[in-house]
């Protein structure tokens, strides 16, 4: 029989639960954005964020086990993520996971926000032969990790000042285009010309760090000096140089690990050029490509229990006085 | 009847169980203010001394603020997750309520006042009747001075509770007839909210999980600007 895991996610501005079973098989994935609220003041708002979980918290609970067809009886554990992220939210998800976990007599697991979004890969490619490089690119941020085994994670690089997801919000917020700026300027930049500004690619030669603060700099910069140049053009070319450095990164990474493929993670591995692109890398250099769908990159609770069911098998549950961390950074070594 | 009430509205954390024959178990901490890590193993605790299962728990009562919202928001999502687990009612009650509760042998006009930092204080007023207090003043968030001006104009005996009355003291000593309570009723208490929902319980005036609302009072600061923007252009 399957094993089925709950999961809750409240990091961030997105309250969410659902029910996976034996790390793959999700049997339901709720979320409740509030991306509408937090719209008009341009980003989250973590009192605003707050509020919302706690208003959320138990009917998409009861949603998941609804659409699930399970009872409390047929849960193997309660998952929750502990972090990293908004101190607030995360508070809300845990307290609330731990109670059900006491009331149901059930383990808890706590979960690393960083480590559910690696696993989304396995939700839809539970076999995924390792190591595999996994780049993990969201609005807080952009990692390159390289994953030999599970909970076995080696971190070849990651942003030195803004995350990919915060460089897309800046870029659209100087353009005033709205929040939040990945999905707008990536439908914009369908009808722009990615080759009519050349934007840097810092650091795109030298090891696997990232670094956008440069490039946002240089697109307020460019569009001062040349207010002529249509919208579409700068968001196409902007995209066109996130995309190119995180790719060209991730491709190297892959080659020089020897790594089984490459899978996408995280909000940003939404956008649509990053994942064509991906998707050609798999077909010029045959390098294996995992591209999840598009709700299981954004921020969900499905990834949650999946990561869940391979921590409860490694590490056991954790204890009832668990709290949270905004600050918890991915178990790595160097 | 049996209630669990949990309570994380101030600095202070705690959970009690309660049944007619009054509280029988309880747990409070006002140290480090660990209020999500307290909560779930108080529960297990207060049910091991009062020697009950968990199942047993025919309500659970939880102080809805106003409080220090983080803290507040902990005791609400896991009172609300323990009722929805165990498919039970919930009573949801002020803290302000519940610290007027424990002054209510006084026939002084009771005001609990609890820090609500930034230099703002929460508040209401209440008076003693027979079986408890009523509240005769909507709950407010002030400045001291503010409180102290509103007080001073009653010109009553008045009984001073809370750790804002303790915080801000020397904001409210010239009134003439203020009384400050002394130092256990710092803060709201599980075992108030216990004895308090009693009666309710006995009434039905019950909520679902999903009907429980924290009692803000404050909006978040984000909206305030709003405001202020909106109000601007
Ligand atoms: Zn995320």
């Amino acid at each position: 029989m399957a094993e089925l895991i709950l999961g809750i996610e409240t990091s961030c501005d997105e309250t969410a639960a659902a029910v996976v079973g034996d790390g793959h098989d999700v049997r339901s994935n709720i979320v409740s954005s509030q991306i509408d609220i937090h719209a008009r003041y341009g980003g989250v708002v973590p009192e605003i964020a707050s509020r919302a979980h706690v208003e959320m918290m138990m009917p998409v609970v009861a949603e998941a086990m609804v659409e699930a067809g399970v009872d409390k009886d047929d849960l193997a554990a309660i998952a929750c993520t502990v972090g990293p992220g908004l101190i607030g939210s995360l508070l809300i998800g845990v307290s609330a996971a731990k109670s059900l976990a006491l009331v149901w007599d059930k383990p808890f697991i706590a979960v690393n926000h960083l480590e559910a979004h690696l696993y989304a890969s396995f939700l839809e490619e539970p076999d995924l032969e390792l190591p595999v490089v996994v780049l993990l690119v969201s609005g807080g941020h952009t990692m390159l990790v390289l994953m030999e085994g599970h909970g076995n994670y080696r971190l070849l690089g990651q942003t030195l000042d803004d995350a990919a997801g915060e460089a897309y919000d800046k870029v659209a917020r100087y353009l005033g285009l709205g929040y939040p700026g990945g999905p707008i300027i990536d439908k914009m930049a369908m009808d722009g010309d990615p080759e009519a500004v050349r934007f840097p690619r810092a650091m795109v030669k030298d090891g696997y760090d990232f670094s956008f603060s440069g490039l946002k700099t240089s697109v307020v910069n460019f569009v001062r000096k040349n207010p002529d140049v249509a919208d579409v053009d700068i968001a196409a070319s902007f995209q066109e140089a996130v995309v190119d450095v995180l790719l060209t990164k991730a491709k190297r990474a892959v080659h020089e690990y020897g790594a089984k493929g490459l899978c996408l993670a995280g909000g940003v591995a939404a956008n649509s050029l990053l994942r064509e692109r991906t998707l050609d890398l798999a077909m010029a250099d045959g390098i294996e490509a995992f591209v999840p769908n598009r709700s299981m990159c954004t921020d969900n609770a499905a990834m949650v229990a999946a990561a869940g069911w391979w921590r409860m098998h490694s590490d056991g549950p954790a204890p009832l006085d668990q709290g949270a961390s905004s600050s918890l950074r991915l178990p790595t070594y160097a | 009847m049996l209630i669990l009430g949990i309570e994380s509205a101030t600095a202070q954390v705690g959970v009690a169980l309660g049944s007619h024959e009054g509280v029988v178990a309880s747990a409070h901490s006002s140290k480090d203010r660990r209020h999500a890590e307290s909560i779930t193993p108080m529960i297990s605790f207060v049910c091991e001394q009062a020697n009950v299962e968990l199942t047993d728990i025919s309500v659970v009562a939880v102080d809805i603020g106003p409080g220090l919202f983080t803290g507040l928001r902990v005791g609400i999502a896991s009172a609300m997750a323990v009722a929805h687990g165990l498919g039970v009612p919930m009573i949801g009650v002020s803290s302000l309520d519940l610290g007027a509760f424990a002054a209510s042998h006084s026939s002084r006009l009771i005001v609990p006042c609890y820090d609500a930092r930034r230099g703002e204080v929460f508040s209401a007023h209440y008076r003693s009747v027979p079986g408890g207090v009523q509240r005769v003043s909507n709950p407010a968030v002030s400045t001291p001075d503010e409180l102290a001006a509103e007080l001073m104009a009653l010109s009553e005996e008045i009984l001073f509770l809370g750790n804002g009355a303790e915080r801000y003291r020397e904001h409210f000593e010239m009134i003439s007839g203020i009384e400050f309570a002394g130092n256990g009723l710092w803060y709201p208490s599980a075992r108030s909210l216990v004895e308090l929902s009693h009666p309710k319980a006995m009434r039905e005036e019950f909520v679902s999980p999903s009907e429980i609302e924290p009692l803000y009072i404050r909006l978040p600061d984000a909206e305030i600007n709003w405001k202020v923007r909106d109000g601007r252009s």
